[in-house]
């Protein structure tokens, strides 16, 4: 079996979870306060930011820092709960197929949801800005090169916690630990990002990231230049280490 | 018999251990905090207590919330997988006492978190602002406070969980409700009574009659959400 039909199989174990409404709900969550308070955006003289752009940049940082993390853990629970509900992954096990490749392709899929996620916000965000510009007589959308652009950002910046995140649900077989460890990770990433060594924390790279585009896109604010030297190595590294560390340990305890 | 059986149902989930760790991360949060920045905090002229609330309620109260959602939901899981609940179902118990039974552990294990908890706002008070008094009474009447604002949050996060057969659509659910939580403005009455936004307020900065409508509010809450329980299990047993 190929890893794209790896993946296909992968896809199919989740079509019936109804994870799609979930990750929906949050992003419609996220955008109607900004459509009530959008007369706020106009009143952001001291950062200096234009109002379409804090607009977008209020919800990404919204999302980013408690909801997109705590969706990929979901999803997460998803994956391995839809395969060890009626001992799926045993079945899965004796199949002659690699057991890192199996862990891989769920890897896939997860960011896949993540990917689905930043998408529906986007396509959200743009039917609330097109009800905020309605309200306020002033034109809120941004170019979608633009907001392609940040949400891709987003995504990507999102990767190393989405491997550590899946590393715990591999590792830690007890789920309430696996989760519980990974939503305490979430809480203190608004403490990190203030501190120098953000950059070892991957829980806080999105937060990080969107917090360094919102003061980018603002006149009066000290812009924070992304360091690309300590910090991508340093990604890449626990991303490594985070999959390579997972493929090892998928299916270990069921084998015994 | 309810309590009992559901304590000894928890005992290998991992349940209690969590919520001693919660307690201690959140009972830190505060003493870290201080440790950090405490030049800013010893300046100023309010009560300790309220203080120490201000800056640091809103991160220990988002801790406590996600720890009630994730152990309801872990909780009724262990009854969901390996069909446990038919079993459950057969038992000549009614099925309500089952959700008591869940409430009541959960609401002891919050109880152990705020006394965790309050352990490390003594700390703080007693090592940072020393020679301020009649504190000690502040603070016992605040956590009461925030105990009977979290009741229906574990209430809702009970009700969530025993509604959905699925841990990631239950975890899903709280985690959402919590997000929402997060977004709702602090001072709107009507909009801070969303059973997960309660828990963020704060005992010291607000009015004496406010309190009042809050407790009342949290117990009307309570009711509300404890019928629809027995709705939703009188409707599933009809229903299947």
């Amino acid at each position: 079996m190929n890893f794209i039909s790896l993946i296909g199989i992968e896809f199919k174990k989740i079509r019936r979870s109804k994870i799609l409404f979930i990750l929906l709900a949050a992003s419609v969550i996220l955008w109607i306060p900004s459509i009530l308070n959008s007369d706020i955006n106009f009143k952001m003289q001291a950062e200096g930011i234009l109002p379409e752009y804090n607009f977008l940049i209020q919800g990404f940082l919204g999302i980013s820092w408690f909801m997109f993390p705590a969706s990929i853990i979901v999803s997460t629970v998803l994956i391995n709960q839809t395969e060890r509900s009626n001992n799926g992954i045993l079945k899965m096990l004796a199949m002659p197929v690699s057991t890192s490749m199996l862990c891989l392709a769920k890897f896939i899929v997860l960011s896949v949801l993540a990917a689905a996620q930043i998408f529906m916000m986007v396509v959200i965000y743009y039917i609330s800005a097109a009800i905020a510009s309605n309200i306020e007589d002033y034109n809120f959308m941004l170019p979608p090169l633009f907001v392609f652009k940040e949400a891709g950002i987003l995504l990507i910046s999102a990767i190393p916690m989405a491997a550590l995140f899946w590393l715990l649900s591999v590792c830690i077989k007890t789920p309430v630990f696996s989760i519980g460890t990974g939503l305490a990770a979430v809480v203190p990433s608004v403490l990190i990002i203030n501190t120098k060594i953000w950059f070892a924390y991957p829980v806080s790279y999105p937060f990080y990231i969107i917090t360094a585009e919102y003061s980018k896109l603002s006149e009066n604010m000290d812009t924070a230049e992304i360091q690309l030297v300590p910090w991508l190595p340093v990604a890449v590294l626990i991303t490594v280490f985070c999959l390579a560390v997972s493929c090892i340990y998928f299916g270990h305890s069921e084998r015994k | 018999m309810g309590f009992m059986l559901e304590s000894k149902k928890v005992k290998r989930t991992g349940f209690v251990p969590v919520f001693v760790a919660g307690g201690i991360i959140s009972a830190l949060i505060p003493v870290l905090n201080m440790a950090v920045r405490h030049k800013i905090y010893t300046n100023t002229n309010a009560s300790p207590v309220n203080i120490l609330f201000d800056a640091n309620w809103s991160i220990m109260a988002m801790l406590n919330v996600l720890l009630i959602v994730m152990c309801a939901c872990i909780i009724y899981n262990s009854e969901y997988t390996d069909n446990a609940i038919q079993k459950m179902r057969m038992l000549p118990v009614h099925e309500s006492n089952m959700y008591f039974g869940k409430l009541a552990l959960i609401i002891l294990m919050c109880i152990a978190v705020f006394i965790i908890e309050s352990c490390g706002i003594v700390f703080c008070i007693d090592y940072w602002f020393t020679g301020s008094t009649g504190t000690w009474h502040l603070l016992f009447k605040s956590f009461v406070y925030e105990m009977v604002l979290i009741i229906p949050a574990v209430l809702f996060s009970l009700f969530i969980a025993s509604a959905f057969k699925n841990m990631w659509i239950t975890l899903g659910t709280g985690v959402v409700c919590v997000f929402m939580a997060t977004m709702l403005p602090t001072d709107n009455f009507v909009l801070s009574l969303f059973p997960f936004a309660m828990p963020f307020q704060i005992f010291t900065n607000t009015a004496p009659d406010t309190i009042n409508r809050f407790i009342i509010a949290a117990v009307i809450e309570s009711a509300v959400i404890i019928v629809m329980e027995l709705l939703l299990i009188k409707i599933r047993r009809i229903s299947e």
